[in-house]
């Protein structure tokens, strides 16, 4: 009896100690030079297309070609991009990129990094911009005040170059002026739900998902005020 | 009096955190003459970018609420022949995305009315 309360309490001291570390592993994407890699293949076809272009400038057209290759894998995580791959992409290519380039890098780094907050409303037709507002004024604040981890900042010191302070600065206000906008294009959405709400007469139901540049609001919405 | 609160106001700096405009006006001044090009190339191309995905988002915006009318006139077809229905929809909006059903369930309303009223008998029963 006491053996199996001991063996319990172990298999409880143990699952206290692995929570937390496999909540880490599933909560936003790593910081590992494999992880900046693959972020970065996520770049649009145009993008790529200009870093294989100066990949098989800088290191060969066989390197290149391998690369392309393997991009669909190091994408979905089949194969692991080495050090090698990290060096190349993320310290040496920058020093020959564009700047136009560079700055869609970090926009796809802030995307990864600085982005992935979800809220989730209830909101009415006619209340809801005094719930939303609020909110969206929040994720403007921080797409301004958005930084990169500091393990990505450590590893990427190209980043901290002047330019790309400037690349920092313009990446923040678009994305500042983009989240406004959706707020005013809210009010013609919320025009259509609002007469779709109507019209179903009480057999509808709406969810509304908004995607802001520094995160993601979930809106329940019913019909006429609460 | 007002010339010692001059003195403890700082002098050349902002309370304020650096806006954008500041960052990338410092930036400016330390950029070389090709950089600064390429910064104020960069902004300019951000502000298209801008107006073309306001644009897209307009027309997406219109073709949700085409969409959503078509449902609905869908959902009072299906009404009028009877029965239940349920339809799910998803509609790419200006902003994101919009997620509609329309159910209904004449079987639902009845068994809750039927659970109500045995509810009803059993507390009067009961009572």
């Amino acid at each position: 009896m006491e053996i199996a309360i001991v063996a319990l309490a172990l298999v409880l001291v143990a699952a206290r100690l692995a929570w937390p570390r496999a909540l880490g592993r599933r909560r936003g994407p790593g910081f590992g030079e494999a992880d900046l890699v693959r972020a970065i293949l996520k770049l649009g076809p145009r993008e790529l297309d200009e870093l294989f272009a100066l990949y098989a400038r800088e290191f060969g057209p066989g390197a290149a070609r391998y690369a392309r290759r393997t991009l669909r894998k190091w994408r979905s995580g089949e194969v692991r991009p080495n050090r090698q791959t990290f060096e190349r992409i993320l310290l040496r290519l920058p020093r020959v990129m564009s700047f136009d380039l560079k700055c869609e890098v970090l926009r796809r780094l802030r995307e990864e990094y600085c982005g992935g907050d979800s809220y989730r409303l209830d909101v009415d037709t006619e209340g809801w911009r005094e719930a939303l507002e609020p909110l969206v004024e929040e994720l403007i604040r921080k797409s301004y005040a958005a930084e990169l981890p500091a393990p990505v900042a450590r590893r990427l010191r190209w980043l901290a170059d002047e330019d790309m302070r400037a690349a920092r600065a313009i990446l923040a206000e678009s994305q500042a002026r983009e989240s406004r906008e959706a707020l005013s294009m809210l009010r013609g959405e919320f025009g259509s739900i609002e007469e779709l709400l109507a019209a179903a007469g009480g057999r509808g139901r709406v969810t509304h998902t908004v995607r802001l540049p520094a995160g993601t609001i979930t809106l329940r919405v019913r019909g006429g005020r609460n | 009096m007002a010339d010692e609160h001059e003195e403890l106001a700082p002098q050349k700096q902002s309370l304020f955190k650096l806006s954008a405009d500041d960052i990338l006006d410092n930036a400016l001044e330390n950029l070389d003459e090709r950089q600064a090009r390429d910064v104020k190339r960069k902004a300019a191309d951000e502000v298209v970018r801008l107006a073309v995905e306001k644009r897209l988002a307009e027309h997406r915006s219109e073709a949700a609420r085409d969409e959503m009318r078509a449902l609905i006139n869908n959902a009072n077809l299906l009404d009028q022949r009877g029965g239940d229905y349920t339809i799910n929809s998803t509609f790419e909006t200006a902003t994101g995305t919009t997620q509609v059903q329309i159910r209904k369930s004449r079987t639902t309303a009845l068994a809750l009315a039927a659970l109500g009223l045995l509810l009803l008998v059993l507390f009067l029963i009961f009572k």
